[in-house]
């Protein structure tokens, strides 16, 4: 009886950390987008002029950029991230990956900003991919659109996340039950078969868990545009952050309210095409 | 024989009693340097002089010193929403915030007759004085809002051995330089600098570059957008040290940006020089506001008054000039000169040096920059639509 009310109370404290943290601030946000901005205060009404405002001008072609980038962005991550996780669950040693997936933490250890600085200097028309461009006769000249470009978001945007990506797929692939691929393989498939209609099925849980970390992590994303994007290169993150520098709460608000349910919908996708319970159940598994 | 009447318990007591009677009236806080009230003060990293022991030991205060973003919005979003108007009790920042500030009973009006340096400081007579463009840095309303702390002017940075002498915001956007300039990503200063170059060169139709109407701030980011597509702009940078890299790494060749980057510049090693554009300067100030709290005791409202005449006062003003590189008040230059315990002969010069070369910008003129223009959502938008294309 009593362990029944300690489970209760310990699992009551994460779920009012959430309400408090997450849902109250979500939920304001979305009721802010709805009322009117006068002055520099906000009135509490219900006008849907701060969407529409969002909608038709300058700003949803950000939207629109922003998801298109951080498709492209976790597409590409998860084209490097899946062949290394599938190498560090299926064929590499345990004292292997526990490197490997080690060294994958070290850019969590080093600031976001200062790894993203340090990419603009690599990347200059004086640094050493330049350099060696050039050296290498690849160019006359510096290359221009190596910094401050779509390029170098691009690279700024899949070194931040892809890391992020890996984990997840290691995960799911390691959970696989191998005695699956191998009687796959005993009924005669070839390899490349085994992959596509064993592993790879299996292994889906951890793609979309990477999915929505790349997604989610580029679509926010405000420093990496700021620091290496070309004149104004803008994502959501930027474009809310300006609203906000004209105390304009509604509209920033409203902005949110669109990114948020972008993410719920993708979220409820995910949910739906996919057992979330399954893969859960594989990383309790995996702990144990 | 005893020599005194009183045992050692007595003494004791003594001592302790008397040891209160000096905290409780002040003497002892005050003697040992302990300071009775604390006066928060919000900066945005200008107006630390390293050592505020001549101000305590002037008034009894001390000061508590709080940093803070110089974006308008981090400004108001820490006073209306952050609590900011109950703890803070002078901001120092950016000028020309009083709209916002006032409208929103977020500051108190100076009573500048409470200030003895006031009247000693000439610069505000001479740039900042009711009715002229100056004055919105620390008025509204025929009010005084603000100190004036510094003063500056601001233009351009170029790399001299790659463009050779430069004296017009031309340079920003010509073709010459290609791919070799960056802007502030800011509408109050690049947005108010092409405005300046518009106007002044007749290229554009332009009343007030200070305060543009919708129309005339879309003439000027069409301007800016034509630019763009034509690839004159390698970046907008948004920070003190990505600038600073700009011009270092000779990312770029003519950079539209702030004095000390070319210091810091310089101090790396590079070879920059701050532009002095025949349209004049984005002239500028950063004042010293008291934040409205009915709830301030009038002790700490006094040692709030005292800081800001201190800031007006010549070894304030010597300090900041000599760290920052700004302008701050005509006795700093000669408080300076005049006590070399202090000032060492070569920072003396420095100081002067400065002094004389942000007075002779303000004497050119220019825009005083408008950090809350009426229009200042167009100015956003119009921002927005500028870096969108």
């Amino acid at each position: 009886m009593m362990g029944k009310v300690a489970r209760k109370t310990l699992l009551a404290l994460p779920l009012l950390f959430t309400a408090v943290f997450l849902l109250l601030p979500l939920g304001l946000t979305v009721v802010i987008s709805f009322w009117e901005k006068v002055g520099l205060r906000v009135v509490p009404a219900f006008t849907l002029r701060s969407y529409a405002e969002f909608f038709s001008g300058v700003r949803f072609a950000v939207h629109e950029r922003s998801l298109l980038v951080a498709a492209e962005v976790t597409l590409a991550g998860l084209l490097f991230a899946y062949p290394i996780a599938y190498v560090l669950a299926l064929r590499a040693s345990r004292q292997t990956t526990r490197v490997v997936l080690l060294l994958f933490t070290i850019p969590f250890l080093v600031n976001h900003v200062i790894r993203t600085f340090s990419w603009s200097y690599l990347l200059s028309r004086s640094g050493p991919v330049n350099e060696a461009v050039v050296a290498l006769g690849l160019a006359d000249r510096p290359v221009d659109w190596l910094l401050y470009s779509d390029f170098a978001v691009f690279i700024g945007l899949l070194t931040s996340y892809m890391p992020f990506m890996v984990f997840p797929l290691w995960l799911a692939l390691a959970g696989i039950d191998r005695r699956l691929v191998e009687a796959s393989w005993l009924l005669g498939a070839p390899p490349l078969a085994s992959f596509f209609r064993i592993t790879l099925p299996l292994s889906l849980p951890g793609v979309f868990a990477a999915v929505i970390f790349g997604f989610v992590g580029s679509f926010g994303e405000s420093a990496v545009p700021i620091i290496l994007g070309g004149t104004g290169y803008q994502l959501m993150g930027n474009a809310i952050t300006s609203t906000l520098d004209v105390i304009n709460f509604p509209l920033a608000a409203a902005m949110s309210s669109v990114v948020v349910a972008t993410m719920l919908l993708l979220l409820a996708i995910w949910y739906v095409a996919f057992d979330l319970r399954s893969f859960l159940g594989k990383i309790l598994r995996w702990r144990l | 024989m005893r020599v005194c009447s009183m045992n050692r318990r007595q003494v004791l007591a003594s001592g302790l009693l008397g040891g209160a009677g000096l905290v409780l009236d002040g003497r002892f806080r005050r003697t040992f340097g302990q300071a009775q009230t604390t006066v928060n003060f919000v900066d945005i990293g200008v107006g630390d002089p390293g050592d505020w022991s001549k101000y305590t030991a002037k008034s009894g205060a001390s000061v508590n010193l709080i940093s803070i973003g110089n974006a308008p919005s981090a400004i108001l979003n820490v006073l209306i929403g952050g609590g900011g108007s109950a703890t803070y009790d002078v901001i120092n920042i950016v000028g020309g915030m009083q709209k916002p500030l006032v409208d929103n009973n977020l500051v108190d009006p100076i009573d500048v007759a409470k200030l003895p340096n006031w009247n000693k400081d000439s610069y505000i007579q001479e740039f900042l004085k009711p009715g002229s463009p100056g004055f919105n840095f620390i008025g509204y309303n025929d009010k005084v809002y603000g100190v004036p702390t510094v003063l500056q002017g601001d233009s351009f940075a170029y790399l001299p051995e790659a463009t050779g002498n430069l004296d017009s915001y031309g340079a920003l956007f010509d073709p010459k330089w290609k791919g070799y300039v960056a802007l502030e990503d800011n509408y109050t200063t690049a947005g108010q600098k092409t405005a300046l170059y518009l106007k002044k060169n007749n290229l554009a139709s332009i009343a007030n570059p200070d305060d543009m109407t919708p129309g005339e701030i879309k003439t000027v980011v069409d301007f800016l957008i034509d630019k763009k597509k034509e690839g004159q702009f390698r970046t907008l940078w948004s920070s003190f040290e990505q600038a600073v890299n700009l011009l270092v790494s000779k990312e770029v060749k003519v950079l539209d940006c702030w004095e000390p980057m070319v210091f810091a510049a310089e101090t790396k090693g590079m070879k920059a020089v701050y532009a002095r554009p025949k349209e004049g300067y984005l002239l500028w100030a950063m004042a010293a506001y008291v934040i409205k709290n009915p709830k301030r005791s009038e002790e700490k409202t006094k040692a709030a008054s005292e800081l800001l005449d201190f800031m007006l006062g010549p070894w304030y003003g010597a300090k900041i000039t000599l760290l920052r590189g700004y302008m701050t008040n005509p006795e700093a230059a000669p408080y300076a000169k005049s006590h070399p315990e202090e000032f060492p002969a070569a920072q003396a010069e420095k100081i002067a040096a400065i002094d004389a070369g942000v007075k002779s910008k303000f004497e050119l003129g220019g825009t005083w920059q408008n950090r809350w223009p009426t229009h200042v959502e167009t100015y956003e938008e119009e921002w927005a639509r500028f870096k969108a294309v």
